[in-house]
C-alpha cells in the first residue's frame, strides 16, 4: 500500500505495509492493535507489534520472509475465535490476519471437494453449495464465524464429528507457507496418500505453528438423506450418562450426541435462544441420527426405548426443521450464553472414555466446591469430550487464578481417567502446562523435535503448545502486566 | 562385520532363544536380515533398537510378510526385527468402542475377536489372515471400503513406538478426539516403518453392521461415458455406499466368472436401508448391464475373496512370471481412466493386469503378471499416464532386483527436504529400514 | 447436584472506575460490557468487520476498546473516535449475541462520552449543528426547507443544475443524495393542523396517537399519508399531537445525548395522554422505545420514560397484532424485504411487515440474502462517513435479486439509501414503505368498487 498517512518511527511496519496491496492493510496504532491483543480465550493478553492484511499467498510469502530475515516473531490469525490462546502475541508478534483471503475458488461436486482461501468461514461452505444439496461436515459451535483456516491450525471438532471425524478427516490438500517464506502444496489436487510422510495429518491441528495455510482443499459431503433430532430430559446425571454409553452399545452411531447439565441450562435458557427446557433436571441430551430414510425410523425406536429404560423424565423427537434448528442454537451458542448468568467464564475441553462419564463428572463437582466457583458443562457425550465451564468474576481479586486453577483441576481429573486435556479447542497458551498431564518430557521433546525441523528459529507463533520452563513463567508475567497496567 | 560377531553381541542384550541367524539370504524380495530377532516385549525391542543405534546396526523391520515387496533397496539389513511374537489384546473397553493392541497381531484373530461383541475395526486390508495391524498401520493400507470408512490414518487414535534410540514415545492417547500437541500419530501411519518401531496401537472401533450386501452391476458392452455418468449419478445420490469399486473386466472374471467391467456397491446398515438402497439401484439402472445381488454371507465370501488378489510377500512366487502391485492416486472418478488404460495394457504389454479402483476415493490398485521386461514398460506407462492426470503412482510390490531399476515411490516431492529433516531428527544414525522410502529414506 | 449461586460466599464487585478516563456523567455501562465473553459470534453479523475484516470496527472489538477506557488503558482521543463513529449502530451484533451483549447502547454511551471530550470541528460540526440543532427539532424550519426542496423540483431548477454541472460543486456523496430526493409533498402536520383527531372509517375501535417525525413529514408526507390512511381504515382514531418533536435519534448516535434527552422530554410530554403511539419509521420507534436508557441517573424521567416507551409501536407490529382488512385488490408485484436494522435487530420486528405485504393479493415475496444487512443508511451515517456507507451500500445492493421489482422497508432512512443504491447500480427498484403498498391496495379496492376500473 501507499505509505501516505503511516506516521511510525518503526522501520519494520513501513516496509511490511509496502508489501501489501490496497487500503486498510496494515494497523499499527495502539487504539487498533488492542482488538487484538486476545482471542476467545481472554485471561492473558499482549499488544501485537503491527496486524497485517495480505490479500494472496505470494504476499504471506513475502511477509513471513521478511520476518525470518529480520527475527521478527509472528503468527497468523483468522477470525480469532480460537479458546486457548493460540492468535495471542505473547511475543508482540507480527499477526499475519488472514481475513481478506476469504475466496471460495472452486468447488467439484463430482469429485466432492471445494477449494478455500484460509479466511472462508466455516458455515459459508456449507452455505454455498446448499443448494445442490452438499455441506462440509466439521461444525465447530463458531461456524458461523470461524474460518477454515483456523479450523485447520486447531484441527476443530463440532458437535457432528462423532459420525463424521473432525477436520483432519476432511482436509484433502493445503497450501502452506513455511516459516522460512516457501510455499509448498501437499495433497495436490486433493488426491489421497501423497506419498511421503503424512505432512497434511501433522499440520492440521499444529496450531499454527508449523506453517500459515493459504489455501485449503476439503472433502464435501452428500446431505443425509433423512435427519431426526431427540431431545431427553434426565432427573438425574448418572442416568444421562448410560443412556449415552447404551445408545452406543445398541450399535447405534449418532451424528451427535450433545449433554447440557443443569447450570448449563440455566444459561442457555437465559440467553438469546431459549427452547424453554424444565429448570430442575440434571442432564439433557440432544440427539441426532441421521443416514438413509429406511433405516431411521428404527434407530429412533432404539433410542426413545434406551431412554425410557433409562428412566427419562420427557423424550420428544423434533417435528419440524424448525425446531431442530432451535434446539442446535440454543445448543451451539452455550458458551456465549455464559455470559447471561456469569461476567467471565473459562471453558476447558477435557476428553474422556465415555464409559468414565459419571465418575468424572461427579469429581468436577467436587472440584467446583472445593474452589467455590460454579462449574456448567455443555459436552459432546458421545466422544467423551467434555466443556466444563467454570464460571467466575475476573473483577474480584483472585478469582482469575482460582478459575485457572479449577479447570486445571478438571484436565487433571479428564488425565487421571486415561483420557487427554484437549479434544478440539487446542493447547494453545492456556493448556501448555498441563501437556504434563498426559506427556512425558522425551514425548513432549519429539514434538518440538518435528517443531525444530519446520521452525528451526521459533519466530512462528512461539510460546505456545508446550511447557517450556522458566520461558512460559516469563511470559506469564507479561501478559498480566500488559492486562493490569 | 560378520555374522556370528553380531549374534554374539546381540546375545547379550537379547534372549537368544528368540534369535536366528538367516544363513540363505538373499530373498527374492529382499528386505531380510542376518540374524533375525524375535522380541515378545517393547522392553526387548527397546534394548535391540538401543544396541543397534549405539553400533550404527541396520535394522528391517516386518510383521507378517505380506508387504516384503514393498520398497527398500537393501538385500538384507544387519538385523530383521519380526514381531511375529509381539502379539495379543492389550485393552479392549467394550463401551467406549477402543481397542489396544499389540502391533505383531493378525488383523483378522482381531476382527474374529471383535465380532463376539459386535464391533470391528473398519479397515478392510489385503491378506487380513497374515497382515498384522502394525504393518497395515505402518503402510496406511486401506481398500475399498475406505469410502466409508476412511484408512489407516483415520482409524489410528494412539500408538505407542520406539524411535532408534530405545526411548518409548506415546503418541495420541486411548480415546476418540484428541488434539493435545502435535498429530503425531500421523507422522507414523504410513511411514514404513523408518521411524519407529510400533508396539501398541490404539484403535478406535465402529459398530458389526447388522446386515450387508454387495452389488455387482457389469457394464457388459464396455461403455465408460455410461459408467461415468452412472457413477456420477448414483455419487450425487443420498445414497450411502461403503464401496463403489470399479473392476477391470480380467478381475472381475476371476472374482465372479463374467469378463465385464463391474461396479462392486457394498452397502452395509440395517436391513430395510439395505434393501432401500439397492432398490434404489434398480431405479436408476443403465441399459445394458446385469445386476447381481450378493447378501450377507455371499458378500463376505466376495470380499474374502478380493482381499487375496494381490501377490502375498511372504509366499514365493512360483510361477517364474514377474508380479508387480502398483497403488495409484487421482482424482476420484480418473479412477476410470486409469483402470481403462490399465486394461488396454494387457494387450500391448502382453501381460496379466488386475484392475481396480474406487470412484469415490480416488485410490486404485494394479496387479501386473507376465515378463520383467514388460511390467517395468508397462509401470512406466502408467506412471506417465496419471502424471498426466496430476496422480502418482507407488509400486507396493515388485521383486528386489526389478527395484534397482525403477523408483518404486516416483520423484521426490519439492517438500522433500522436510521428510529428510524429520528422519535425520528421529533417526540421525539412519537404523531404521534404510533406503525403503520415498527418497532413499 | 450443581453448584447454586446461593451456596457461593458472595463479594461485593470491586469498583474499578477508579482507573477510568471516562470524565463525564453517563459513561458507558459496565454491566453491559460484562456479559461480552469475546466469542466472536458477532463478527460476522457486522457491515463494518465484513467490509473492512479488522477487529476494532467489529462489535467485540469495539466493546473491548470502550471497556479499555474504562479500565484505564486507552484515552478519548480521535484514534478512540474513529472505531467507535464507524459504528453504524445497526445491531445486528445484538441479534447475533448469545449473551445479549447491548452493543449499541454502549456505543451510544461512548459517542456521548467523546462529544463532550472532543467537540465537533469544521464542516463536520458545520453539517451537524444544522441537521441536529437547527433543523430536525424545528417542525416548521425544515417545512421551510421541504418548501424550498419543492420549489426546486417543480421550477425546474432541479433539472437545471443537474444539466448545467452546478452539482459538481456539492461534495460528491452530497449530491448523491440530491439525485434520489424524493418529491415532496404537503406534511400531515399541516394539513391536519386544525384537527383533533382524524376519525377512522366506519366504526371506532381505538385511539392512536401518532408520530410523525421530523424528516418523515416533510420528505415522506406520503408515507404519513398512507400510515393514516391505513389505520383509520382499520377502525382506528389518529391523534397528532402538535408539540411533538423529533425522537432524538439522530443526536443519540451522534453522541448529542443531551439534546436526546430534551427531544425525549418534549416527546414524552406531547405523548402523555396517548395510549398508544404509533411510529411508522423504524429508527425512531427504536429510539422511542430506548429513551429510559438516556435517564440512567435521573429516575423520576426515567420512570416516565418507560411507561411512555411501552406505549410505542411499529405501525406493522400494531396492525398485525391488532387485526387488519386484508384488501381485495390485486397489487401485481415481484417484491424484495429489506429488514430495517432498527425495525429486526433493534425491535423485533421481522415477521409482521412479511405476513401484511403477503396478504396483498399479487405480490410475489423474492427472497433476498441478508436481507437484514444494513444498508449503510444509518441515520446521518451516509453523510457522515460517505466511504464506509457506500462500500456498506455496493455490499447490501449486491443481494438485491435484479428481478424483483419493488424494495419494500419500514424507514425513511433505508428508502433514501436504497434509492441511491438502485440509482447508482443502474436498477429500476421502486422503493416502497410497507404501508405505502398496503394502502394502495386500499386505495385500488376502493376505485374498483366505485366501478372506475375493470377487474
Amino acid at each position: 500500500m501507499s505509505l501516505k498517512g503511516i506516521r511510525t518511527n518503526d522501520k519494520h511496519i513501513k516496509n511490511l505495509a509496502n508489501i501489501v496491496e490496497g487500503n486498510r492493510s496494515i494497523l499499527y496504532k495502539k487504539e487498533d492493535l488492542l482488538a487484538y491483543d486476545c482471542d476467545g480465550f481472554t485471561i492473558y493478553r499482549h499488544l501485537p507489534r503491527a496486524v497485517v492484511f495480505p490479500n494472496n499467498t505470494e504476499e504471506v510469502a513475502k511477509i513471513v520472509k521478511y520476518c525470518h530475515e529480520h527475527d521478527l516473531p509472528f503468527l497468523a490469525r483468522g477470525a480469532g475465535t480460537g479458546l486457548s490462546g493460540g492468535a495471542i502475541p505473547l511475543n508482540g508478534e507480527v499477526i499475519i490476519s488472514l481475513v481478506k483471503m476469504k475466496r471460495l475458488i472452486s468447488v467439484d461436486f463430482e469429485n466432492r471437494r471445494a477449494v478455500v482461501e484460509p479466511g472462508f468461514v466455516n458455515l459459508k461452505l456449507t452455505n454455498s453449495i446448499s443448494d445442490k444439496g452438499y455441506y462440509y461436515a466439521p461444525d465447530p459451535s463458531s461456524q458461523y464465524c470461524c474460518t477454515i483456516g483456523g479450523n485447520v491450525g486447531e484441527n476443530a471438532g463440532g458437535a457432528h464429528c462423532l459420525k463424521y471425524g473432525v477436520t483432519t478427516n476432511h482436509i484433502l490438500g493445503l497450501e502452506v507457507v513455511l516459516p522460512n517464506g516457501e510455499v509448498i502444496e501437499i495433497g495436490k489436487d486433493g488426491i489421497p496418500d501423497a506419498p511421503g510422510y503424512d505432512l497434511l495429518g501433522l499440520l492440521t491441528g499444529s496450531e499454527g505453528t508449523l506453517g500459515i495455510v493459504t489455501k485449503i482443499t476439503v472433502r464435501i459431503l452428500k446431505n443425509p438423506e433423512a435427519k431426526q433430532t431427540v431431545l431427553a430430559y434426565f432427573d438425574n446425571v448418572a442416568d444421562g450418562s448410560q443412556a449415552v454409553s447404551d445408545i452406543i452399545s445398541a450399535g447405534i452411531v449418532p451424528a451427535a450426541l450433545e449433554m447440557m447439565d443443569q447450570i448449563a441450562i440455566e444459561a442457555v435458557e437465559a440467553a438469546a435462544f431459549p427452547v424453554g427446557h424444565p429448570k430442575d433436571i440434571e442432564a439433557l441430551l440432544l440427539i441426532e441420527v441421521d443416514g438413509i430414510s429406511a433405516g431411521i425410523d428404527e434407530q429412533i425406536h432404539q433410542i426413545l426405548e434406551v431412554c425410557k429404560r433409562n428412566h427419562v423424565r420427557e423424550v420428544k423427537v423434533a417435528q419440524s426443521e424448525e425446531e431442530r434448528a432451535r434446539w442446535w442454537a440454543n445448543r451451539k451458542t452455550g458458551f456465549g450464553a455464559m455470559g447471561a448468568i456469569s461476567p467471565d467464564y473459562l471453558v476447558q475441553d477435557g476428553v474422556i472414555p465415555r464409559s468414565k462419564l459419571p465418575e468424572v463428572l461427579n469429581r468436577i463437582h467436587e472440584i467446583s466446591r472445593e474452589y467455590g466457583l460454579r462449574i456448567a458443562n455443555i459436552f459432546h457425550a458421545g466422544d467423551g469430550n467434555l466443556h466444563p465451564l467454570v464460571l467466575f468474576d475476573a473483577r474480584k481479586p483472585g478469582e482469575t487464578e482460582k478459575a485457572l486453577k479449577a479447570g486445571s483441576a478438571c484436565l487433571q481429573a479428564c488425565a487421571d481417567a486415561g483420557g487427554s486435556i484437549t479434544g478440539e479447542h487446542g493447547v494453545g497458551i492456556e493448556k501448555r502446562e498441563e501437556m504434563r498431564f498426559i506427556f512425558s518430557d522425551e514425548e513432549i521433546a519429539a514434538q518440538t523435535d518435528i517443531r525444530e525441523v519446520f521452525n528451526p528459529k521459533n519466530l512462528l507463533n512461539a510460546g505456545k503448545l508446550f511447557p517450556t520452563p522458566g520461558r512460559c513463567l516469563e511470559v506469564k508475567k507479561e501478559g498480566k502486566s500488559v492486562t493490569a497496567s | 562385520m560378520l555374522q556370528g560377531e553380531l549374534y554374539t553381541e546381540l546375545k547379550d542384550v537379547f534372549p537368544e532363544s528368540q534369535m536366528e541367524v538367516k544363513e540363505n539370504e538373499g530373498h527374492p524380495l529382499g528386505n531380510g536380515g542376518k540374524v533375525a530377532v524375535y522380541p515378545k516385549t517393547e522392553n526387548e525391542i527397546s534394548h535391540i533398537l538401543q544396541y543397534a543405534n549405539k553400533n550404527g546396526k541396520t535394522v528391517s523391520i516386518v510383521g507378517g510378510g505380506t508387504k516384503r515387496g514393498f520398497g527398500g533397496l537393501i538385500d538384507s539389513a544387519d538385523i530383521l526385527l519380526s514381531l511375529a511374537n509381539l502379539k495379543g489384546i492389550v485393552e479392549h473397553t467394550v463401551g467406549d468402542m477402543t481397542l489396544t493392541v499389540k502391533a505383531g497381531t493378525p488383523f483378522q484373530e482381531l476382527q474374529q475377536y471383535l465380532e463376539e461383541h459386535n464391533q470391528k475395526i473398519s479397515l478392510d486390508p489385503a491378506w487380513p489372515d497374515y497382515a498384522t495391524i502394525g504393518g497395515i498401520i505402518a503402510a496406511n493400507e486401506s481398500g475399498p471400503k475406505r469410502l466409508a470408512y476412511g484408512s489407516a490414518r483415520d482409524a489410528v487414535i494412539g500408538l505407542r513406538v520406539v524411535y532408534p534410540n530405545g526411548k518409548v514415545i506415546r503418541t495420541g492417547g486411548k480415546v476418540v478426539k484428541n488434539v493435545a500437541g502435535y498429530d503425531m500419530n500421523k507422522l507414523f501411519v504410513g511411514s514404513m516403518g523408518t521411524l519407529g518401531v510400533l508396539t501398541e496401537i490404539t484403535l478406535k472401533l465402529r459398530p458389526l453392521p447388522k446386515y450387508e450386501s454387495n452389488v455387482l452391476l457389469s457394464f457388459t458392452e464396455g461403455d465408460f461415458a455410461e459408467m461415468r455418468s452412472f457413477a456420477a449419478a448414483f455419487l450425487d445420490s443420498q445414497m450411502e455406499p461403503v464401496s463403489l469399486e470399479l473392476i477391470s473386466p480380467s478381475l472381475a472374471e476371476k472374482l465372479t466368472g463374467e469378463k465385464f467391467y463391474t461396479l462392486a456397491i457394498s452397502f452395509e446398515d440395517n436391513e430395510s436401508s439395505v434393501h432401500y438402497q439397492e432398490s434404489f439401484l434398480k431405479s436408476i439402472q443403465p441399459p445394458k448391464t446385469k445386476m447381481t445381488i450378493l447378501a450377507q454371507e455371499k458378500a463376505r465370501k466376495f470380499w474374502q475373496s478380493f482381499y487375496t488378489i494381490s501377490p502375498n510377500g511372504r509366499v514365493s512366487n512360483q510361477t517364474g512370471e514377474t508380479e508387480a502391485v502398483l497403488k495409484i492416486g487421482v482424482v476420484n472418478l480418473d479412477v476410470l481412466k486409469v483402470i481403462r488404460e490399465s486394461h488396454l495394457l494387457q494387450d500391448t504389454h502382453n501381460l496379466l493386469i488386475e484392475a481396480h479402483g474406487g470412484l469415490g476415493h480416488g485410490l486404485c490398485q494394479i496387479v501386473l503378471r507376465g515378463g520383467s521386461e514388460n511390467v517395468i514398460s508397462a509401470i512406466q506407462h502408467l506412471r506417465n499416464f496419471v502424471k498426466q492426470l496430476n496422480g502418482y503412482a507407488v509400486i507396493k510390490h515388485l521383486p528386489f532386483i526389478l527395484r534397482q531399476k525403477i523408483e518404486v515411490w516416483g520423484e521426490n516431492p519439492p517438500y522433500f527436504f522436510l521428510f529428510k529433516g524429520i528422519k535425520t531428527k528421529i533417526d540421525p544414525n539412519n537404523i531404521l529400514n534404510p533406503k525403503r522410502f520415498v527418497g532413499g529414506i | 447436584m450443581g453448584l447454586n449461586e446461593s451456596d457461593l460466599i458472595k463479594e461485593p464487585a470491586c469498583q474499578t472506575n477508579s482507573f477510568s478516563n471516562y470524565l463525564w456523567s453517563d459513561p458507558p455501562d459496565e454491566n453491559k460490557w460484562a456479559d461480552c465473553v469475546h466469542c466472536g459470534m458477532c463478527l460476522e453479523s457486522c457491515p463494518t468487520y465484513e467490509i473492512t475484516g479488522q477487529e476494532q470496527h467489529s462489535p467485540r472489538g469495539r466493546v473491548h476498546l470502550i471497556k479499555s477506557v474504562a479500565e484505564g488503558k486507552l484515552e478519548v482521543n480521535e484514534h478512540f473516535m474513529d472505531p467507535v463513529f464507524a459504528c453504524l449502530d445497526c445491531r445486528a451484533c445484538t441479534t447475533a449475541c448469545p449473551a445479549d451483549v447491548d452493543v449499541g447502547g454502549l456505543i451510544e454511551e461512548a459517542r456521548g462520552q467523546i462529544r463532550q471530550a472532543m467537540p465537533l470541528k469544521g464542516w463536520k460540526k458545520a453539517v451537524s449543528h444544522l441537521f441536529l440543532h437547527s433543523l430536525f427539532p424545528h417542525h416548521n424550519r425544515l417545512y421551510t426547507l421541504g418548501n424550498v426542496l419543492k420549489l426546486y423540483q417543480k421550477s425546474g431548477m432541479q433539472t437545471f443544475v443537474r444539466k448545467t454541472g452546478l452539482i459538481n460543486i456539492i461534495p460528491q456523496h452530497l449530491a448523491e443524495m440530491e439525485a434520489i430526493m424524493p418529491e415532496v409533498k404537503k406534511p400531515v402536520r399541516k394539513k391536519y393542523k386544525h384537527e383533533k383527531v382524524i376519525k377512522a372509517k366506519g366504526e371506532t375501535k381505538s385511539t392512536v396517537a401518532f408520530l410523525t417525525g421530523c424528516v418523515m413529514d416533510v420528505m415522506f408526507s406520503e408515507i404519513n399519508e398512507a400510515t393514516i390512511n391505513v389505520l383509520t381504515r382499520n377502525g382506528n382514531d389518529v391523534m397528532i399531537p402538535q408539540n411533538q418533536t423529533c425522537c432524538g435519534a439522530l443526536h443519540v448516535h451522534a453522541g448529542d445525548r443531551e439534546m436526546g434527552r430534551k427531544l425525549a422530554k418534549q416527546n414524552i410530554e406531547a405523548f402523555q395522554h396517548a395510549e398508544k403511539v404509533i411510529v411508522n419509521s423504524a429508527g425512531c420507534g427504536c429510539m422511542l422505545k430506548e429513551y429510559p436508557e438516556l435517564f440512567r441517573e435521573d429516575p423520576v424521567w426515567r420512570q416516565k420514560a418507560e411507561t411512555f416507551s411501552k406505549k410505542v409501536e411499529d405501525i406493522s407490529k400494531y396492525l398485525y397484532d391488532t387485526g387488519y382488512k386484508r384488501p381485495i385488490a390485486e397489487i401485481k408485484a415481484r417484491v424484495v424485504y429489506h429488514d430495517a436494522c432498527h425495525l429486526a435487530h433493534g425491535q423485533g420486528i421481522r415477521d409482521e411487515p412479511r405476513s401484511l405485504l403477503l396478504d396483498i393479493p399479487g405480490v410475489e415475496m423474492v427472497e433476498m440474502a441478508n436481507a437484514d444487512r444494513c444498508c449503510g443508511s444509518a441515520g446521518i451515517y451516509n453523510i457522515t462517513n460517505p466511504e464506509m456507507a457506500k462500500e456498506v451500500l455496493d455490499s447490501k445492493m449486491k443481494n438485491v435479486p435484479k428481478e424483483a421489482e419493488m424494495i419494500v422497508m419500514g424507514n425513511p432512512g433505508c428508502m433514501l439509501q436504497m434509492a441511491m443504491g438502485v440509482q447508482k447500480n443502474g436498477r429500476n427498484q421502486k422503493i416502497v414503505h410497507t404501508v405505502q403498498l398496503l394502502d394502495w391496495a386500499y386505495q385500488k379496492e376502493d376505485r374498483l368498487k366505485e366501478g372506475e376500473e375493470c377487474l
